[in-house]
């Protein structure tokens, strides 16, 4: 009872602090991420960004001090896979806009489908995670996903990179096909021959945009702008990656098989047998984002704690990741996944890395957020512990300097109901 | 397709021309597995009637006995296949496992609404009524050495009562040896969304039916004590078929499967065969236990052909493909009573079938055994078939060396005392087999 | 003759009895009798002692849990594992179906769940319909047969479900036909209808037995396995667990079952249950939940983490449980996010995976908690359970060691050695059935 009024009071106190974006942070322990914690540190934002960060600064006349005394901050987490903002209820169709219809959607934008009023903003943020990847979900070249800040009146306000990567859902062979496999539904040489005229339609699709890219070039006249093609440009100039789902370990190597033939920048993302290619994916620095880590072995035969063990395999094979929640309802239990990389062999600081700073470098954002640095957007989070930790609160969230409301729909019903007579 | 036409010229030739066919032979000087007691090095079998006159070592062969030089010739009782599809009319399923099969989309309208609806329950059929003597396939088995089958409908969860017949003959009447020889189950769904639409309702079913069929069993008594005064009993097809069955059959392969059989079958209080039974190196103890005999398929599990060639197979799996073919041993060992049936894997794939069998540690008597006198015993017909023994039908194979030998060929086949010399197989065929 | 009897004798008795096994300097989380630092003792499958000092006896197969804790095996209310079938959902009223008849003891996601530290489970007919199945409650015995993972004399469950899911057929997307009920109010009409046959069955019963007495000729009823288990409802001898979600279904079934006159002993989900936590509270009925799911669909959309507080708040007694063979394998991380959301004290947060879940399946008098007698099913953790960081060191069933987790490293090296084994040993069948067979001469 208690906590719960602290919570609220604590609560109201940041709405109050959210008319400016301009304080001092001081007493706590500041865990800046790029480097080492800073024990009774302090953090100094200005307009939103952070100015300066170390063991003493002296309060600048007319600046706002916060004092976190015996808490914790830590930069903003970042969840590097999810819909939040584009799915509402999973089972009702007409909340969901992370999908569209055909194989070739590259012009499609998830940013402009962004519901900031979404109950999933406020729920998710409330434990701490404070930017996330909002992805679409469809087939083959899916949309381009974004990144956003879990905060803002309009979706605009919200983009971080508004067009933060290019989804590809990397075609599949249905390695097993359950029941079906019995009867022999599908014969594993028809599967295959599906599987090679996917890749192959995904090929055309490539060699098309990159013809379009050479007449534009070439600016021929009567030449007409083709929107999908269009959309392809910044992903064949490198400026824009690829982001390709991929799980199992066949479709991790055509994916990566697939960005050496088309020379693409690409992130591999919810990569489950990662582990199984490691030198691979090391040898060409191709980031991953990984999850979920709680998660059931991929094989009956794996050991029962691949999933967890695999983030601290990769990490010592050299290979660069972030974890995502490939989720909506389950955003605000991003930090657990990486808890349990943590507790079988991943160092904390890596763990902690892959939420963070990590994130920001593969989303190419590292100069805006990811950690507690001069210049950075002062995405924040104060807590009273160690974030990995369930049972830790987050007391205080910053995104962009403005403290944000912790509260949600989920509290507001609980206050309510624990007042029913 | 020419073969066929031609043997079925000879066999009506057989059957037409010669209105009694001579049917007195002497088997003399082979050795003669008897199954059911010692092997005879040298010794005689006297046909006579289609029955086994006498059998040993000095036998008064009669003067009007066509002999047959058994030098060099080993005597066998007939193979008998201990659960097939031979002589119905519709074919072997594709080799989709045993007990695993859908129920026909046209046998459930309407969904059922429940185990009053009987789904997918065809108790009444019977194997014996339904027998096709043209089925091309009891050619090709009769050549490999089987001269009887226990045949099934195999369709639905109560498919119909299974006959034993016999490898030969002109009519269907004539084929049929002993009828029923018990109910074939299996734990299909009932498909189209009826029920049941899960295992666990397919045992429900079941149970439910077995239940059913003791209260029609004490209604229609009691209605036929008196009648009058009292309400009619409707007819319940499905019961009277369930009713009849001397036992039931019921699919097991895993070890999983074979102790939940045996559960599931001492609660129906009803005698029951085990079929599949692959995994039965694991479950030696329980079957030798309870005592119920094990119908094992020699369609040995294997990657499928079809399967995707990167996919891992589980350790699980992997240890299965590789002891299957310990189970005879394993159960041979524990004494428990088994039988072989061929699971319709193609004739040309038996030798090498039983040798995997053998190479596990089966003895050769042990897999003749299960060939012909235990599947005699399970079926209730060791009194007629199984052995060579006086009295018992002549039904025999005989070959020039060991069966299932590599190089072995079978010479002559007996069925009902009469003789057939097995064709060899079409040269093409044989070539495009390998 | 004696002598004999005295070396068999003597030959069985360690097969019988296993040597005590003694639990020491650990952290021990009892649940009910406290914590403490010290150790446990357990004999032939019992708890027999605990405490911070205990007389180790001589022969004990000692197990040192320093800088460890310990606690009562994990136990899962709700969870679909070990099962080769979830629903019968063909049918509004499938409670003939029994998942006790398709136990599959050889399913990995036991050992995974008994690697999570779970003992026990009970093993969940589906909510595809509104009188589901009847359920089974196995404990975690990995490599045993399916006899051998059940629990031994628990309560027999049925299944009921409310809500979404049971009125799914009746609004068909393809092109079965629609099968009632379509609506929360069918929902609520086939369970009474069900209940209401069950007690016309109940009486025919009762009515031919009478017979039966007065020397009458009489043909029994017939005997009908759906309605026997709703018979057992109405007798008391079977518990109801009610698969719901939304405030009005959980008060529908509340209200039903006070008429029909049997008692709800878990509401599985209950996701809105705060909504109603009195009325929960006042007809005695437990509450198992998730902690933390909602927005999957229309009726969580007002699912809150909170609702295992408020709902314990208000006197209820709740229990997490995991509905997924994944969740299952991290339930004291359920438990960590209730201490998280509402602030129910750790040891309170604990006893939701243990005793509370023991008590809504009828078992609380064998496990749950470390008590004298009780079963030895115990669980350590290398830290405190409730931390995300904390691994499960060891998993005891019946005072027997099913999980360690150095065996399960050094038996991964010998399965990996087994299949390589075996799969060269297939290649090389597959390479001999490819190849042509001697012709015969």
């Amino acid at each position: 009872m208690t906590r719960t009024l602290l919570l609220i009071v604590l609560c109201s106190f940041s709405l109050r602090a959210a008319n400016s974006d301009s304080f001092l942070l001081r007493g706590g322990t500041v865990h800046p991420v790029s480097g080492p914690d800073i024990p009774n540190g302090a953090v100094l934002v200005r307009d939103g960004r952070i100015v300066e960060v170390g063991a003493k600064i002296a309060a600048p006349k007319g600046v706002r001090i916060i004092d976190v005394k015996g808490l914790h901050v830590y930069p903003g987490l970042i969840d590097s896979a999810s819909q939040i903002g584009l799915s509402e209820i999973g089972s009702v169709r007409e909340t969901n806009d992370a999908a569209e219809i055909g194989d070739f959607n590259p012009q499609v934008r998830a940013i402009i489908a962004i519901n900031p009023a979404s109950e999933h903003i406020p729920v998710t943020r409330a434990n701490g995670i404070t930017s996330a990847i909002a992805a679409p979900t469809g087939t083959l070249v899916a949309g381009q996903a974004a990144l956003i800040h879990l905060d803002g009146w309009t979706w605009q306000e919200m983009a971080i990179a508004p067009s933060a990567a290019m989804v590809l859902q990397f075609p599949v062979i249905q390695a097993r096909s359950g029941s079906r496999a019995r009867t022999g539904a599908v014969p594993f040489a028809e599967q295959k021959r599906n599987y090679e005229r996917r890749i192959q339609e995904l090929r055309r699709f490539f060699e098309d945009a990159r013809r379009y890219q050479k007449a534009k070039a070439a600016a021929p006249a009567g030449f007409e702008t083709d929107l999908k093609y269009e959309a392809m440009l910044p992903v064949l100039e490198g400026k824009l990656p690829l982001v390709v789902q991929a799980a199992r370990e066949r479709a991790i190597k055509d994916a990566i098989a697939f960005a050496e033939r088309e020379k693409l920048r690409i992130i591999i993302s919810g990569a489950t047998d990662a582990w199984r290619v490691a030198a691979d994916l090391k040898a060409r620095n191709i980031p991953l984002i990984l999850g979920p880590t709680l998660a059931l072995p991929a094989e009956e035969d794996d050991p029962y704690d691949k999933p967890f063990t695999a983030p601290g395999e990769l990490y010592r094979a050299g290979v660069k990741f972030a974890f995502g929640s490939f989720s909506t309802q389950f955003a605000r239990n991003l930090p657990y996944q990486a808890a349990a990389a943590v507790a079988f062999g991943l160092p904390y600081e890596e763990g902690l890395k892959a939420l963070t700073l990590n994130a920001a470098e593969i989303w190419g954002v590292a100069d805006q957020i990811g950690s507690i640095d001069m210049g950075k957007w002062a995405d924040l989070i104060v807590t009273d512990g160690d974030p990995l930790e369930v049972r830790t609160q987050v007391k205080m969230a910053f995104i962009k300097g403005r403290a944000v409301d912790l509260s949600n729909k989920h509290l507001r019903l609980y206050q309510k109901y624990l007042e029913r007579p | 397709m020419k073969s066929t036409i031609l043997l079925l010229l000879l066999s009506l030739g057989a059957a037409g021309v010669h209105a009694k066919p001579p049917s007195t032979y002497a088997i003399r000087g082979a050795r003669i597995v008897t199954v059911s007691g010692a092997t005879l090095e040298k010794g005689t079998v006297l046909i006579r009637g289609g029955l086994i006159q006498d059998v040993g070592a000095n036998v008064d062969i009669p003067a009007d006995a066509w002999v047959i030089d058994g030098h060099g010739l080993i005597v066998y009782p007939g193979l008998i296949d201990s659960l097939s599809t031979l002589g119905l009319a519709e074919a072997e399923p594709a080799d989709a496992p045993a007990g695993q099969r859908r129920s026909p989309p046209a046998a459930q309208q309407t969904p059922a609404r429940g185990p009053e609806d009987r789904p997918a329950t065809t108790s009444w059929l019977r194997a014996a009524d339904m027998i096709n003597p043209a089925d091309r396939r009891i050619e090709s088995a009769r050549n490999a050495g089987f001269t009887n089958a226990v045949t099934f409908p195999q369709r639905g969860m109560f498919a119909g009562q299974g006959a034993v017949i016999a490898l030969a003959g002109e009519r269907p009447g004539d084929m049929v040896v002993a009828t029923p020889a018990g109910m074939y189950l299996t734990l299909s769904t009932a498909g189209s969304g009826g029920f049941p639409s899960s295992l666990m309702g397919v045992m429900a079913y079941i149970r439910q039916v077995y239940l059913d069929a003791e209260h029609y069993k004490l209604a229609r008594q009691q209605y036929a004590s008196r009648a009058n005064g009292a309400q009619r009993l409707p007819y319940d097809r499905a019961l009277e078929g369930v009713l009849e069955a001397p036992r039931i059959l019921l699919p097991a392969s895993r070890a999983v499967e074979i102790e939940r059989m045996l559960k599931f079958a001492a609660e129906l209080k009803t005698p029951a065969v085990l079929y599949g039974g692959h995994e039965a190196y694991r479950a030696a103890d329980v079957l030798r236990k309870t005592g119920t005999p094990l119908l094992i398929n020699l369609r040995w599990p294997e990657r499928g052909r079809e399967e995707d060639p990167e996919r891992m197979d589980s350790l699980r799996i992997l240890r299965l493909r590789e002891l299957a073919p310990s189970s005879p041993a394993e159960l041979a060992k524990a004494g428990c009573r088994f039988a072989f049936y061929t699971g319709g894997i193609p004739m040309r794939d038996l030798r090498k079938a039983v040798k995997r069998a053998l190479d596990a540690g089966l003895s050769h008597a042990d897999a003749v055994r299960a060939f012909t006198l235990s599947p005699a015993e399970i079926y209730g017909v060791a009194d007629r078939l199984g052995s060579i023994d006086r009295g018992k039908i002549a039904n025999l194979v005989i070959t020039d060396g060991e069966l299932f030998a590599e190089r072995t060929q079978i010479k002559y086949i007996f069925v009902d005392g009469v003789k057939y010399e097995p064709l060899p197989e079409p040269a093409e065929e044989r070539e495009a087999n390998r | 003759m004696r002598r004999a009897g005295v070396l068999l004798m003597a030959a069985l008795l360690p097969a019988l009895a296993a040597p005590p096994v003694v639990i020491r300097n650990a952290n021990v989380i009892t649940i009910t009798k406290g914590n403490f630092k010290g150790s446990v003792l357990l004999r032939d499958g019992k708890i027999e002692a605990f405490g911070e000092k205990i007389v180790i006896p001589s022969g004990a197969e000692i197990i040192d849990a320093a800088g460890q804790y310990v606690m009562p095996g994990i136990i899962d209310p709700h969870s679909h594992i070990a099962s080769e079938s979830v629903n019968e959902g063909s049918i509004s009223v499938s409670s003939m179906v029994t998942i006790e008849d398709v136990l599959n003891p050889e399913d990995i996601a036991i050992y995974r769940a008994l690697a999570g530290g779970v003992t026990t489970a009970a093993i969940m007919h589906g909510s595809a319909n509104a009188v589901g199945g009847q359920s089974a409650v196995i404990k975690m015995r990995w490599g045993k047969n399916a006899a051998g993972i059940l629990f031994g004399n628990a309560k027999p469950i049925l299944k009921l479900a409310l809500g979404e899911n049971p009125k799914r057929r009746g609004n068909p997307t393809g092109q079965t036909p629609p099968r009632y009920p379509a609506s929360r109010m069918g929902v609520e009409d086939v369970i009474r209808q069900a209940f209401t046959e069950a007690r016309n069955y109940r009486d025919a019963w009762r009515e031919y037995e009478a017979k039966v007495k007065r020397g009458e000729r009489a043909l029994p009823p017939r005997k009908d396995l759906k309605l026997e288990p709703l018979v057992e409802v109405l007798e008391g001898k079977r518990l109801v667990h009610a698969h719901c979600y939304r405030a009005d279904e959980i008060l529908m079934i509340l209200r039903l079952a006070d008429e029909f006159g049997f008692r709800i002993h878990a509401l599985v989900h209950a996701l809105e249950g705060y909504k109603v936590a009195k009325e929960i509270a006042a007809h005695n009925a437990g509450a198992t939940t998730f902690s933390d799911w909602w927005a999957y669909k229309m009726e969580v959309a007002d699912a809150i983490p909170y609702n295992a507080a408020l709902m314990f708040k208000k006197g209820v007694q709740v229990s997490l449980n995991s509905d997924d063979a994944e969740l299952m394998r991290r339930l004291n991380l359920e438990a960590a996010k209730v201490v998280k959301y509402g602030g129910v004290s750790e040891n309170d947060a604990l006893a939701m995976i243990t005793i509370m879940p023991a008590r809504q399946l009828g078992i609380e008098d064998r496990v749950g908690s470390i008590e004298i007698g009780k079963d030895a099913d115990l669980v350590i953790f290398d830290r405190h359970p409730l931390s995300s960081y904390a691994k499960v060191q060891k998993v005891i069933i019946d005072g027997e060691v099913y999980f360690d987790r150095d065996r399960d490293a050094t038996e991964r090296t010998a399965r990996e050695r087994e299949k390589k084994a075996l799969i060269e040993k297939a290649r090389e069948r597959q390479k001999q059935s490819a190849a042509p067979a001697r012709r015969p001469s």
